[in-house]
């Protein structure tokens, strides 16, 4: 029954997002006469300081989000995924590789990292996608690299080299399945990530550039008139909040239901 | 143990902090008037040199150090006003200071921005210590208008002296120190009155530190809502003038799409300045029409401008070829300064209306100013900050003035404008002069190599623990002259031991 609240942020959020286009706002939309202007029953939540709506933007920002995140982590899984399940299947000298270099980026802040590709890549929100993917696969990369090193030993593994079968054969039609679930659990909490990231870009200023919307940059001009116009923080801050607490809470929910393990010793007791 | 108690609660009561501090955007970058451009720099160095000339009402040069007299076109005569002021280590300013300062800054060794302006002088003449000759290699009636830096020690010019660190002049005020990059301390020399600089980048902390009495004034770099929240609090007020600096948008001439005049006129008409002074400047500025404002001796006292009009500005674009299928795309650089880019997305908005794609491009500080300094725009926008001589006009819009030479970083070229900059510096009688400079004033406007945005107002929001802070018309700090703690209204502050003749 806990589900029931998170499940609806995430769905009003990815709703929002993909049928944006279907609405009929105005983000961009400009009035000098409206700035700054405080929530009223006609614009419930107020103007910022170029007089658009707060609503709208807020909406315009979510697709923001939502498009990110979903790139983000769509990017990590598979450049993870795939780099850290043939490194763990090929073994050797590949796999020594790998490690060190999976090292060598877990040994760099991975959100300073983030900030200093963008501000290399230039701002953009695809550049800013570029860059927190190109930070984010290593955690999925280590994770199917582990799930591999421990089912590549397993029987049906070791019977299907028996019979001849190729290797892409193998990762693909007997070891992918298998490691989806934690992939997945894990993916649920890089969107999380990747919102918080997107926000932290845009609100340094590396993220969408003006004048889309993004959480982030709002928040991040909010700031400024905080002494005078608080709506401006208070909404994108909450929404950002809300989006993020709710798809942890998913992906907890989610780790609960695919890890064997912990369903088993629940069945038992 | 309660002995101890009441000596501690002794020791921790403190005399009143009788220091002014002044909260700054930016800090200075550069204390040597030799090297200083940016314009922290030059205010604070007004109250660190004195100097030859500055300028009076009408922005017309007027003497300060020193009078002088034309004695031929070529040759201008200054006479030092007795009594000539002290450097700040005892020593008595005379005209070999004045002659080593000039000449250091002519020298190519120095690498003073200041030189090009400077170069007209041919040589420099010390007849007693009171009187300097400045010989000239051709007439220029604007000359004294030029000897507004601030003088040296000749002395320490020759020794090599870090003035940028450790100026020394013979100012009001003299240096006291610089504990870091963000604190700067000085000293009125009258009596002792101590006002620290203290750099606050953040304009929300500026405000914050100001309502705690942290700082006591704050001087322009602040989002027009703010000043009006600030003015509204008791224990503040708020001092506003009209202002000079000239913001513009500025195009390259050599650019396909801006380069063309019907449509640097589109985007004249299609840019709201009344609506944007009215709501977003909260009122703080005037319409520009011209880059000097009415009241400047070399201003146009009407222009007949251009009026908000979407419908001309379609009108316009379409004549230069662009409809709605065939949107002409600009980008617009501009610094990542908040306030700035705020007006930018405006202007991108307002430009979208009437048909113009812009991409705006907002970069830090030295990378935009660096792009726009080598011609890499298209469109930008920027002000000219302290302009009082009518010589800006070559220097940022003849033919001959492409960077490196000068500031005419759009390439702009237009005949008759190079010879009315070429007549008016020629001629030597001043209304002439100033017919010639208003003219040239309506060709720039109709050929706009600039679109001419508005000229802000300066404003100061001062502590009342502090009186008599009078904010000036060009938005320097000589007001701290007169500056003084309330709470002390004859007696000097008593951490003072030293007092000045």
């Amino acid at each position: 029954m806990r589900l029931w609240l998170p499940l609806s942020i995430v769905a009003s959020w990815a709703f929002l997002a993909i049928f944006l286009p279907l609405f009929s706002l105005t983000p961009d939309a400009i009035d000098l006469t409206n700035i700054l202007s405080p929530p009223s029953l006609e614009h419930w939540l107020g103007h910022d300081d170029l007089g658009r709506p707060v609503a709208d933007r807020l909406i315009s920002g979510a697709q923001t989000s939502f498009f990110v995140s979903l790139c983000v982590v769509a990017l990590g899984v598979s450049l993870g995924g795939i780099l850290g399940v043939s490194s763990a299947y090929l073994s050797g000298w590949v796999d020594a590789v790998f490690v060190r270099m999976v090292d060598i980026m877990l040994a760099f802040p991975g959100l300073l990292l983030a900030i200093a590709l963008a501000g290399a890549l230039g701002p953009g929100i695809g550049n800013v996608i570029l860059a927190l993917g190109i930070v984010g696969w290593v955690g999925y990369a280590r994770l199917a690299r582990g799930q591999v090193l421990a089912l590549k030993h397993a029987d049906h593994v070791l019977a299907a080299q028996a019979i001849g079968a190729p290797p892409w054969r193998i990762i693909l039609r007997h070891l992918l399945p298998l490691i989806m679930a934690p992939l997945i659990v894990e993916a649920s909490f890089g969107i999380a990530g990747a919102i918080i990231a997107e926000a932290g870009l845009s609100f340094l200023g590396l993220g969408v550039q003006p004048p889309a919307a993004s959480w982030g940059s709002m928040i991040r001009d909010g700031t400024r008139y905080m002494l005078v116009a608080p709506h401006l923080v208070i909404f994108p801050g909450l929404t950002l909040m809300a989006v993020v607490l709710a798809a942890n809470m998913l992906g907890d929910w989610l780790r609960d239901r695919l890890d064997v393990k912990e369903q088993s010793s629940r069945r038992k007791s | 143990m309660v002995i101890g108690l009441f000596s501690l609660v002794g020791c921790s009561e403190s005399l009143p902090d009788y220091t002014l501090r002044f909260g700054l955007a930016n800090a200075p970058t550069n204390l040597d008037p030799r090297y200083a451009t940016d314009a922290t720099s030059a205010r604070l160095n007004r109250l660190l040199y004195s100097r030859l000339v500055d300028f009076g009402e009408g922005t017309i040069p007027i003497p300060a150090l020193a009078t002088w007299r034309e004695l031929s076109p070529t040759h201008y005569q200054f006479d030092l006003q007795e009594p000539r002021p002290l450097f700040h280590n005892g020593a008595q300013l005379s005209a070999y200071d004045v002659k080593a300062t000039y000449d250091s800054i002519l020298n190519p060794d120095t690498a003073s921005p200041h030189r090009g302006i400077l170069q007209i002088i041919a040589r420099i003449d010390t007849p007693t210590e009171n009187t300097v000759d400045f010989f000239l290699k051709q007439p220029d009636a604007l000359f004294p208008g030029y000897l507004v830096i601030g003088i040296l020690p000749a002395n320490l010019i020759a020794n090599g002296h870090p003035f940028h660190d450790h100026p020394m002049g013979s100012g009001p005020f003299q240096f006291l120190e610089r504990p870091d990059d963000t604190r700067l301390i000085i000293e009125r020399r009258a009596d002792g009155q101590r006002v620290e600089f203290v750099r606050i980048p953040d304009p929300t902390v500026r405000t914050l530190k100001l309502l705690a009495n942290e700082i006591h004034l704050v001087q322009n770099d602040l989002p027009p809502e703010l000043v009006t929240y600030l003015s509204a609090h008791e224990g503040i007020t708020l001092q506003q003038r009209q202002g000079a600096n000239f913001a513009y948008l500025g195009f390259n001439q050599l650019d396909p799409v801006v380069g063309q005049e019907l449509v640097r006129k589109a985007i004249a008409h299609a840019i709201d300045r009344e609506h944007i002074i009215q709501f977003v400047l909260k009122g703080r500025a005037r319409v520009a029409q011209a880059l000097f404002p009415p009241e400047h001796w070399a201003g146009p006292a009407s222009l007949p401008g251009y009026t908000y009009d979407p419908a001309e500005a379609k009108r316009l674009l379409k004549e230069a070829g662009f409809d709605h299928d065939h949107r002409p795309t600009i980008t617009y650089k501009t610094s990542t300064d908040p306030f700035r880019l705020r007006l930018a997305t405006i202007i991108q908005y307002q430009l979208d209306q009437v048909g113009i794609d812009v991409l705006i491009q907002s970069h830090d500080w030295g990378t935009f100013y660096g792009d726009i300094k080598s011609g890499r725009f298209q469109m930008y926008s920027l002000a000219w900050v302290g302009v009082k001589s009518p010589d800006i006009f070559r220097y940022a819009f003849h033919s001959d003035a492409t960077p490196p030479v000068g500031a005419n970083r759009g390439h702009y070229a237009d005949a008759l404008a190079d010879r009315l900059m070429t007549q008016a510096e020629q001629t030597l009688n001043t209304q002439e002069q100033q017919t010639l400079y208003r003219t040239l004033q309506a060709r720039l406007l109709d050929t706009l190599p600039y679109v001419p945005l508005w000229f802000e107002d300066h404003y100061a929001l001062v502590s009342t623990t502090f009186t008599g802070y009078q904010l000036s018309a060009d938005g320097n700090f000589d007001g701290l002259n007169q500056v003084r703690w309330l709470g002390s209204p004859s007696a000097p502050p008593k951490h003072i031991t030293r007092l000045y003749p």
